[in-house]
């Protein structure tokens, strides 16, 4: 389902960014000098259907890198990534809303964007409010929401529309229990119908309970992978033995 | 090299015929959120022209006097053609700068961008070539029927202007000052076209300047299909130009444009 080979992805950190014309035009005798920074080296991973992958790694490691090039917002710098279905909206801390919009528009353009017919959004429409629980803001601004709701509204609307593949970063951490408890029993009702899903967790608890395998991405490199347990278990060995 | 796989393109959530729905719907958030907090609301699109032309009608009718025949016609159809143009690329920057957090979230065609923002300039030009029917018709002009050749201008100009915005926002990512240089080029284009003056009183000797740009050979040409007199601006010749230029600007902006747009994601 999701095919990864050789993906290297290199990030050119400037030591000093130049984004205008004049920044270039005033620097144009100085050296331009970046750092070439390995986000992800030599990946190789495959995701079969209905696979319920785990990634986990020390901030910085390259786990929301990975899930962009799935999801095909960035692009790799070298080697080949084929997903061969429709992707689903990426999922993380402060989707990308629009602020100046109401959460009923963001619904619509979020569905748009999604690949949705409008009479599709329109059927959904309640049950991604309800999921929600923002019944009361459906004409508010998204900016004035918290980001608690936000986040809640993202996972409502990537959660009804039906793409066999769902990318996760980090969500759960924000919502209350009561949320989570919602997105545990999603889960599992998505892993009975057979939907691949990646999950970037540091909630090693869930991602323990929840993935049939977990990979360890360490310094843009895959470290270990496997079942579960064993992954989590050779993490926080890991851990640990920096810590001392 | 980087490459995705055939089954990677298909695979996109969003269908072909989705995209018309897509490119809706965000014509339609982008315009609510434009004229959400102004208390004229949608009418100030219309008004800027308005404005402008009442204010330039009044300097070059009173202090300055062209010998131009129905020069409030005249005037007013350059004025809104002019700024379509202007609306279309400009706003096309601030758009795409605006959409930055949804590029980063989720994969679509970035072009969808552009031709969302175009729309609603062009819903303006569209309101705004009514009103000029309105003045038209108090103004007494007789409507002649080679008026119906506004149609193939109004295209062209579109052409041209989604072509230059697709240039312009393909490399706005990198370079953010375009847009301030770009605002200075409307500036000048505004002057260096026949919009507020006729082109009879530019010298003999920078005529060929004026027949190369594209935009005084849309005004011209619609005003001597409207307002008349029929001159040599209404000829196929000058559609094959004004078509040939267009293309050019399209093609080589799209071409850019899906260059340069697989990292705007990293860029913006």
């Amino acid at each position: 389902m999701i095919t990864i080979e050789q993906v290297n992805k290199i990030f050119r950190l400037p030591h000093d960014r130049k984004t205008t014309l004049r920044q270039r035009f005033v620097s144009v005798f100085q050296k331009n000098t970046y750092e070439r920074f390995y986000a992800l080296r030599d990946i190789n991973l495959n995701v079969k259907q209905g696979e319920f992958l785990g990634v986990i790694g020390k901030n910085g490691s390259g786990k929301s890198t990975l899930l962009k090039l799935i999801a095909r917002v960035l692009e790799p710098t070298s080697g080949r990534i084929s997903v061969n279905a429709n992707v689903a909206p990426f999922l993380e801390l402060g989707v990308g809303f629009q602020g100046d919009s109401t959460v009923k528009d963001n619904i619509f353009l979020y569905g748009a964007l999604l690949g949705m017919t409008r009479k599709e959004i329109v059927d959904k429409y309640d049950s991604i409010i309800n999921f929600s629980g923002l019944e009361r803001f459906v004409d508010a601004k998204l900016k004035n929401l918290s980001s608690g709701m936000q986040v809640r509204l993202g996972f409502s609307i990537t959660v009804s529309i039906e793409s066999p593949i769902l990318l996760v970063d980090e969500v759960l951490a924000v919502g209350d229990i009561a949320f989570q408890q919602k997105c545990y029993a999603m889960f599992d009702k998505f892993k009975q119908a057979g939907k691949t899903i990646v999950l970037v967790s540091h909630d090693l608890n869930t991602v323990e309970k929840f993935c049939d395998r977990v990979v360890l991405i360490e310094k843009g490199r895959i470290q270990k992978q496997g079942t579960g347990s064993s992954v989590v278990n050779a993490y926080k060995l890991a851990v640990d033995n920096a810590q001392i | 090299m980087s490459s995705y796989t055939e089954t990677f393109k298909q695979g996109n959530s969003l269908g072909r015929k989705n995209y018309l729905y897509l490119i809706l719907v965000m014509a339609i958030t982008d315009f609510k959120v434009k004229y959400d907090n102004s208390a004229l609301g949608y009418l100030w699109s219309l008004l800027k022209p308005l404005l402008m032309f009442g204010t330039l009608y009044l300097v070059f009718s009173v202090f300055v006097r062209w010998d131009v025949e129905n020069y409030k016609l005249y005037l007013l159809l350059g004025i809104i053609l002019w700024n379509f143009l202007a609306e279309v690329t400009l706003n096309s920057m601030v758009l795409l700068e605006g959409k930055a957090s949804i590029m980063k979230k989720i994969y679509f065609p970035r072009w969808i961008i552009i031709i969302a923002s175009s729309l609603t300039s062009l819903l303006t030009l569209l309101l705004n070539i009514i009103v000029f029917f309105f003045f038209f018709i108090f103004s007494g002009t007789h409507f002649h029927p080679s008026a119906l050749l506004l149609v193939p201008y109004l295209i062209e100009l579109y052409v041209l202007s989604v072509g230059i915005a697709l240039l312009l926002c393909a490399l706005y990512p990198k370079f953010r000052d375009i847009h301030h240089i770009w605002e200075v080029f409307v500036q000048l284009g505004f002057w260096a076209t026949p919009i507020i003056y006729p082109i009879s009183i530019v010298p003999q000797k920078y005529h060929a300047f004026i027949l190369l740009n594209p935009m005084a050979r849309i005004i011209q040409g619609s005003r001597q299909a409207i307002i008349g007199p029929p001159g040599v601006f209404i000829s196929f010749a000058n559609h094959f130009i004004i078509i040939f230029v267009a293309a050019a600007f399209f093609l080589v902006g799209l071409k850019l444009f899906n260059k340069l747009s697989p990292s705007f994601a990293e860029d913006l």
